[in-house]
C-alpha cells in the first residue's frame, strides 16, 4: 500500500508543469523514505532528478517499494482538475496497474477521485557522483528566468562566467551580443532577493538556452534557484520544493570540438 | 545480403534490443558507415524519371548526389560520420558472389526482353537489379569525402567487419548500415536507416548487441552459429531449417557441431563440404586493419574544391554545392553539445514494478495514449 497526502496540493501541479516539457514519461520510485524520480530527456542532454522526503508529506505510507511508470502529460491533465487549494492524495496498491488521485477542497465540500493507468517502462539510471562544485550561485529564480528568456533573443547558447565579483551571462548571435552581470548582494536583508556567489575557482561554461528555458519553468516552485558549476561537468540547476525536497536539472555543457585539425 | 530473417527473429525474440529514435538524438556520436552499402542504396534510390542522374558525358552521378546530401544531413544533426570502404571480398564469399552475378545476368536478359517489348515498368525494375557499385563509383565518393572533410577508412576486406572493429575499439559509437551481419561481426550498436532520405521520415533503428545476447540467452559465438544456420553470405545453410527451428536447435545444443551430431540426417540434408567452421572463423576473426591505428579527423570542407569537382566535372548546381559546403562549415564551427551519458555512467536500469503479461500490440497502444477512467 502506498499513500501520500499533501495539503499544499499545488506543489504537485507546479512540479509537473516544470518537467512535462522535458520528459514525456518517467518512473516514480516510492519507498518508505519518500518519492524519487530520475530521467533524461529524449536527446540525453539533460537530466531531471526529483527527491521528495516522506517527512514533508502530511501523511505518508509506503509498505513496499513501488516503481510507477507514469505518462507525464496524462498526469498533468489530471492534476489540472485539482483546485489550487486542494489537498492531493496519491494512492496505489502494491501490485497496482493504476494510481489513484484524490482531490479534497479545503472546506471538505468537494472530493474528486481520479484513477490513472500506469505504463510499463524501462529506464537507464545514471550514477551521479557527489561533487564539490567550483562555483555555487544562489539567485532569485524569477531573475534567472528573465535572463534566460532575454538572452535567447540573441543566440542559442549562453556563456556563464563566474568570478569573485559576481556572475556574467553572455550570448551572441547574428544581430549582436548581450551581457548581463549580477553582483553579489551587499546586504542580505531579503533572502529571496539576494545574489550569493560561493566560489573556489572561477569557471566559464557554455550551455544551450533552449534547455535553461525549460528548467526555468520551475520558477513558481521556489523564489530562489541555485546554480552549481565546475569546469567540464554538467551544470546543476536546483529548485527547493518547500519542505519536501528538491527538483534538480542537470545540463551537459557545450564543449569544444577537438576531432579536427584546427 | 546479410543474415536471412534476422530482423524478424530479433523482433520476435528480443524486442527490447531495438529502439527507434529521431536522428537528432544521435548528435555528438561518431558512426562508422558501410560505404559500399550506402553507395548501392544511392544508385538505386536517387533517380529521376526512373533513370540514374548523369552529367553531360552520361556518367552516373546518383551516388555523388546521395553521398553529398545524406552526409550533410547527418553532419547537420551533429553526427560525425566516417565511411568504411570494402576491400577485396573474402574467398568464402565467392559462392554468394557467383549467385549474385547469375542473378544479374538473368536480369540483363530480362531487361533486354522488356526493352524490346517496350514494357517500361519492367525496364525500370530490371535496370535497378543491374545496379553494381564499381571501382570508379568508390573512387569518386572518396574524392568527394576528402573535399567535404569527412574521414574514410579502406578496409582490407569486408567493410562490415572493419566497422565492427572500430566500434569495439571505442573509436566510434555505432555502425551505420542496413546489413544485419555487422551484429554477427560483433558491432555492439548498429544503426539502420541512417542514410535514408529525410523525406521518408524513417526513424533511426538502434540495435544493441548486448541486449540481443541477453534476451536470446546466447554468447556471441552461439549467436554467430545461429546466424550461419539462418543463412549468411559465406556458406550454405541446411535446407528445411528456418528461423524458428534454428533458434530452438542452438538453445538446445549450443553449437553447430553438437547440432550435427543429433540432427536427423534423413530428414535434413547437410550441405556437402559444409564450410560452417570457416564461416564462423570469418565472423570471429575477420581480416581488419588495426582499429587503434586508425586516426579519424573531421576537417573543414574545401568549398572551391567541391565546386571544381561537383559543378565543373559533374554538372551539379553551383548554388546547391556552395550551400552544402556552408552547412558543413557551420556544423563544424563552434561548440558541440555534450551528452549527459558521457559525464555520468549508467549504473542500473529500473523497471516499473508491475509488468503485465500482455501481447506487445496492446502494450504499445497503451503507451501511446492511456485512457482515463473516472472512478465512481
Amino acid at each position: 500500500m502506498f499513500e501520500a497526502r499533501l495539503v499544499q496540493g499545488s506543489l504537485w501541479k507546479k512540479l509537473l508543469d516544470s518537467i512535462k516539457d522535458l520528459l514525456n514519461e518517467a518512473i516514480f520510485d516510492c519507498s518508505s523514505t519518500g518519492i524519487t524520480l530520475q530521467a533524461m530527456d529524449s536527446s540525453h542532454v539533460s537530466l531531471v532528478s526529483i527527491s521528495m522526503n516522506s517527512d514533508g508529506f502530511d501523511t505518508y505510507r509506503c509498505d513496499r517499494n513501488l516503481s510507477m511508470g507514469i505518462h507525464l502529460p496524462s498526469l498533468s491533465k489530471i492534476m489540472k482538475c485539482a483546485g489550487n487549494d486542494d489537498i492531493i492524495t496519491m494512492k496505489a496498491t502494491d501490485d497496482a496497474d493504476t494510481v489513484s488521485l484524490v482531490f479534497e477542497s479545503p472546506n471538505n465540500e468537494k472530493v474528486s477521485d481520479y484513477e490513472m493507468k500506469l505504463i510499463d517502462l524501462d529506464t537507464e539510471h545514471l550514477g551521479i557522483p557527489e561533487t564539490e562544485y567550483s562555483c555555487v550561485v544562489k539567485m532569485p529564480s524569477a531573475e534567472f528566468q528573465r535572463i534566460c528568456r532575454d538572452l535567447s533573443q540573441l543566440g542559442d547558447s549562453v556563456v556563464i562566467a563566474c568570478t569573485k565579483e559576481g556572475v556574467k551571462f553572455s550570448a551572441s548571435g547574428e544581430l549582436g551580443t548581450g551581457n548581463i552581470k549580477l553582483c553579489q548582494s551587499a546586504s542580505t536583508d531579503k533572502e529571496e532577493e539576494s545574489v550569493v556567489v560561493d566560489m573556489n575557482e572561477a569557471v566559464c561554461l557554455t550551455f544551450a538556452l533552449r534547455y535553461l528555458n525549460f528548467f526555468a519553468k520551475a520558477t513558481p516552485l521556489s523564489t530562489q534557484v541555485q546554480l552549481s558549476m565546475s569546469k567540464d561537468v554538467p551544470l546543476v540547476v536546483e529548485y527547493k520544493i518547500s519542505e519536501l525536497g528538491f527538483l534538480r536539472f542537470y545540463l551537459a555543457p557545450k564543449i569544444e570540438d577537438n576531432d579536427g585539425d584546427n | 545480403m546479410g543474415i536471412q530473417g534476422l530482423t524478424k527473429l530479433l523482433g520476435d525474440h528480443a524486442p527490447a534490443s531495438m529502439k527507434e529514435g529521431d536522428i537528432k538524438n544521435f548528435f555528438g556520436r561518431k558512426v562508422a558507415i558501410d560505404a559500399s552499402m550506402s553507395i548501392y542504396q544511392f544508385l538505386i534510390a536517387v533517380r529521376q524519371d526512373g533513370s540514374q542522374l548523369t552529367n553531360e558525358e552520361g556518367e552516373t552521378t546518383s551516388h555523388l548526389m546521395g553521398m553529398f546530401y545524406r552526409t550533410i544531413r547527418m553532419v547537420e544533426n551533429g553526427i560525425k560520420p566516417v565511411y568504411v570502404f570494402d576491400g577485396k571480398p573474402p574467398e568464402m564469399k565467392s559462392g554468394e558472389l557467383a549467385k549474385r552475378k547469375e542473378k544479374r545476368d538473368e536480369a540483363q536478359k530480362e531487361l533486354e526482353k522488356a526493352e524490346d517489348a517496350g514494357d517500361e515498368e519492367n525496364v525500370d525494375k530490371f535496370s535497378r537489379r543491374l545496379v553494381k557499385v564499381t571501382k570508379e563509383h568508390n573512387e569518386e565518393c572518396k574524392t568527394l569525402l576528402r573535399l567535404m572533410g569527412i574521414p574514410y577508412v579502406d578496409a582490407p576486406c569486408e567493410a562490415e567487419a572493419q566497422c565492427a572493429a572500430l566500434v569495439k575499439a571505442g573509436k566510434v559509437y555505432a555502425t551505420g548500415t542496413e546489413d544485419m551481419d555487422s551484429l554477427t561481426f560483433g558491432s555492439s550498436v548498429v544503426l539502420r536507416h541512417l542514410t535514408f532520405s529525410e523525406a521518408r521520415k524513417m526513424p533511426i533503428r538502434e540495435y544493441n548487441l548486448g541486449k540481443i545476447l541477453a534476451d536470446l540467452e546466447m554468447s556471441q559465438d552461439e549467436f554467430i552459429d545461429l546466424c550461419i544456420l539462418l543463412g549468411c553470405d559465406y556458406c550454405e545453410s541446411i535446407r528445411g531449417i528456418g528461423p524458428k527451428r534454428a533458434i530452438e536447435l542452438i538453445k538446445q545444443y549450443r553449437s553447430i557441431e553438437k547440432i550435427l551430431e543429433h540432427l536427423d540426417k534423413k530428414k535434413y540434408t547437410i550441405p556437402e563440404n559444409w564450410m560452417f567452421k570457416e564461416a564462423r572463423r570469418l565472423f570471429q576473426e575477420p581480416e581488419v586493419a588495426d582499429a587503434e591505428q586508425v586516426e579519424l579527423k573531421w576537417n573543414d570542407p574545401d568549398e572551391q574544391g567541391l565546386v571544381d569537382f561537383m559543378v565543373t566535372e559533374k554538372n551539379f548546381s553551383e548554388d546547391r554545392i556552395r550551400n552544402g559546403a556552408k552547412k558543413l562549415l557551420k556544423a563544424k564551427q563552434g561548440t558541440m553539445q555534450g551528452r549527459m551519458d558521457s559525464f555520468f555512467s549508467i549504473v542500473s536500469t529500473s523497471k516499473t514494478t508491475k509488468r503485465k503479461a500482455e501481447d506487445p500490440k496492446s502494450a504499445q497502444k497503451k503507451k501511446g495514449k492511456p485512457n482515463f477512467k473516472k472512478a465512481k
